[in-house]
């Protein structure tokens, strides 16, 4: 955690690698371990005040303040809460991440299909999350926006919003649950290409099973017995810091289970592990 | 001792950056051809003797570099030490010592596609194994400072792009791809490679609003967007079938390398039984007829070093003994 806040720039937000500009992801990853840690109350406020003013007039956020465009950023950002970001810009930000679909399921690339004489493959009916507007969907966006707004719906008192997020959690779930690769996990979100199976990622295996939570389902499962095989082998703290959150979300954690061993190279890789360790112990802030 | 560490590299290239856009605007049609010079290189292994020859090569390329800053963009994508996906750390190193032997201050940078954890990538890779103090020199390129760049005269859908700062503000930036096939491109060499130059912390992972707005246009774009550039390509061990990530090694046994992109990935076409008259992005970059007449080959002849590249089914009909209608 001191480390952590030791790579706080001075204008309160936080870079990937130490030393370098502010960005929008580390900086609200930070906030969430510095949040799931109860830690010291300056550097949050400074961050606070860094993430507030980079919000954008359309209700997202730009990923560093040197992009004019709000993109993917904006679903770790509102996983901060109302009660950090304060109610009007939590609206606007949860407002902003309804709106964004995959390119591959706007209206007019459908309209594009319908034309040209192709059906819509039976993986692109379900509207994702992509990166950035105007692009298609992908796992890591769609498995953000579906914990933002998870969290947005156990929080939502109005009926017809509830509905509305509701709506976007099942269809971001069939989403996930269509792009597994076919070893059970999930690669970036192109399980085939050309004919050829694709292997899946430990990363996006573990943050697609934390989205997932609460689901049981024979593909979930085998998702899981994926994950525990990959954390025995994990090449990355961030890869490991997401299977372990996604197994603890299905409480299929080892017992035995190694701790964390690789080096955290970024940031946002530190403030990961703080969020997974602190998930072990206690809540896990994707999930509260 | 580095010349200059990371940070001090991406704080006094301002001055180059501005210099870099400017020269964007120039309309791409109106860059005449010149004689390009092609170094190909018989290289049978990854061995020591690489670091002489990257010396030799560069010198027989004329490169002035001294006091410059130089930037190394190898390809790194997936965790697979043992599959030919990545360029080979030997042959990164033997590059960054024969240009700092030349008296450039070299940085070795890149921004993987589909993994978000570049460092990571690059350990398992053998760069942390076979460049002394490697994280010292490296950049990634996803996640570092980032600047707006539009297009003078844009191929692709998109009217500008953020680019990273880093690639923008060297004073050469060497495209050193592996060679391999490309299951949406057919070939992917040292044009192919900048898209690494694109952030993934802004664009994500895929960088997928390049492929909406037109891969091979997409290429061509960054080819006039980035044009201090100089390609060394790692042949030596390359990928055929489905690559870039899941095809099957391919010995060829070269290093090419060249100051014209273009030129460089004709010749490795033609190096790979491909024809680079049917490769859509050097269509776009210029008139291939043209590109080809331009090659000054230095070292190897070609049919020397020619091998059978397999190919997907979808993609025969770029094969080099196909006749072109």
């Amino acid at each position: 955690m001191r480390t952590l806040i030791a790579c706080q720039n001075p204008d309160g937000g936080w870079p990937y690698h130490p030393g370098g500009p502010s960005w929008t992801e580390p900086a609200a990853y930070a906030l969430l371990a510095l949040s799931a840690n109860r830690s010291a109350a300056e550097p949050v406020e400074r961050a606070l005040g860094w993430l507030r003013s980079m919000q954008r007039p359309d209700g997202g956020w730009a990923p560093t303040p040197a992009v004019a465009q709000s993109t993917w950023v904006s679903a770790v950002v509102v996983l901060l809460g109302p009660a950090v970001l304060g109610e009007a810009p939590y609206r606007r930000a949860v407002a902003w991440l309804l709106d964004q679909t995959g390119e591959e399921t706007s209206f007019l690339t459908r309209l594009r299909t319908f034309i040209s004489g192709n059906q819509t493959p039976p993986e692109q009916r379900f509207p994702g999350w992509p990166w950035f507007p105007g692009a298609s969907a992908w796992v890591t966006p769609t498995a953000l926006s579906m914990l933002a707004l998870g969290k947005a719906f156990r929080l939502e008192p109005s009926a017809a919003m509830h509905r509305q997020l509701q709506g976007r959690l099942q269809t971001g779930a069939s989403f996930l649950l269509r792009h597994a690769c076919s070893d059970g996990g999930w690669n970036y979100g192109a399980p085939r290409a050309l004919g050829f199976e694709a292997r899946s990622y430990p990363e996006t295996t573990g943050i697609a099973l934390l989205a997932l939570h609460g689901i049981d389902s024979s593909e979930v499962r085998k998702a899981c017995a994926l994950a525990q095989v990959q954390l025995a082998a994990c090449h990355s703290s961030e890869a490991e810091s997401w299977l372990r959150l996604g197994l603890l979300a299905h409480r299929r954690l080892p017992a035995d289970a190694r701790a964390p061993t690789r080096p955290h190279r970024t940031v946002q890789n530190a403030a990961l592990a703080l969020l997974a360790s602190a998930a072990e112990h206690g809540p896990n802030i994707f999930l509260e | 001792m580095p010349i200059c560490n990371r940070r001090e590299f991406l704080q006094g290239s301002a001055l180059g950056l501005s210099l870099t856009l400017a020269g964007c605007s120039k309309p791409p049609q109106a860059r005449a051809r010149a004689e390009a010079r092609i170094s190909v290189l018989r290289a049978g292994d990854y061995g020591q003797e690489l670091y002489g020859e990257m010396r030799r090569v560069l010198a027989e390329q004329r490169l002035q570099v001294r006091g410059k800053r130089v930037l190394l963009k190898p390809n790194l994508i997936e965790f697979e030490p043992d599959s030919p996906i990545h360029t080979h750390p030997l042959l990164v190193h033997a590059a960054f010592e024969a240009f700092r032997a030349l008296g450039a201050e070299v940085f070795i940078a890149e921004g993987p596609g589909h993994r978000r954890n570049t460092l990571d990538l690059a350990d398992a890779a053998g760069y942390f194994q076979t460049i002394p103090r490697f994280e010292d020199f490296f950049i990634d390129l996803n996640l570092d400072r980032v600047a707006q760049v539009r297009f003078a005269h844009p191929r692709s859908r998109l009217q500008s792009i953020y680019l990273a700062q880093a690639a923008l503000s060297c004073d050469l930036l060497v495209s050193m791809p592996k060679m391999k096939t490309h299951h949406w491109a057919g070939a992917t060499l040292s044009m192919k490679n900048l898209f690494g130059v694109v952030p993934g912390g802004v664009y994500g992972w895929p960088k997928n609003v390049l492929h909406w707005a037109g891969i091979n246009e997409c290429i061509v774009d960054l080819y006039h967007a980035l044009p201090k550039h100089f390609a060394i390509v790692d042949g030596i061990v390359g990928m055929e079938g489905n690559g870039p990530i899941q095809g099957r090694a391919k010995r060829a046994g070269v290093v090419v390398a060249g100051r014209d992109l273009a030129a460089v990935d004709a010749t490795c076409c033609q190096i790979m039984s491909i024809d680079p008259r049917r490769i859509e992005y050097l269509k776009l970059a210029g008139d291939v007829g043209e590109i080809l007449k331009s090659l000054r080959q230095i070292g190897e002849p070609i049919q020397n070093v020619r091998t059978r590249f397999e190919l997907l089914p979808v993609w025969q009909g770029i094969r080099l003994d196909n006749p072109v209608s």
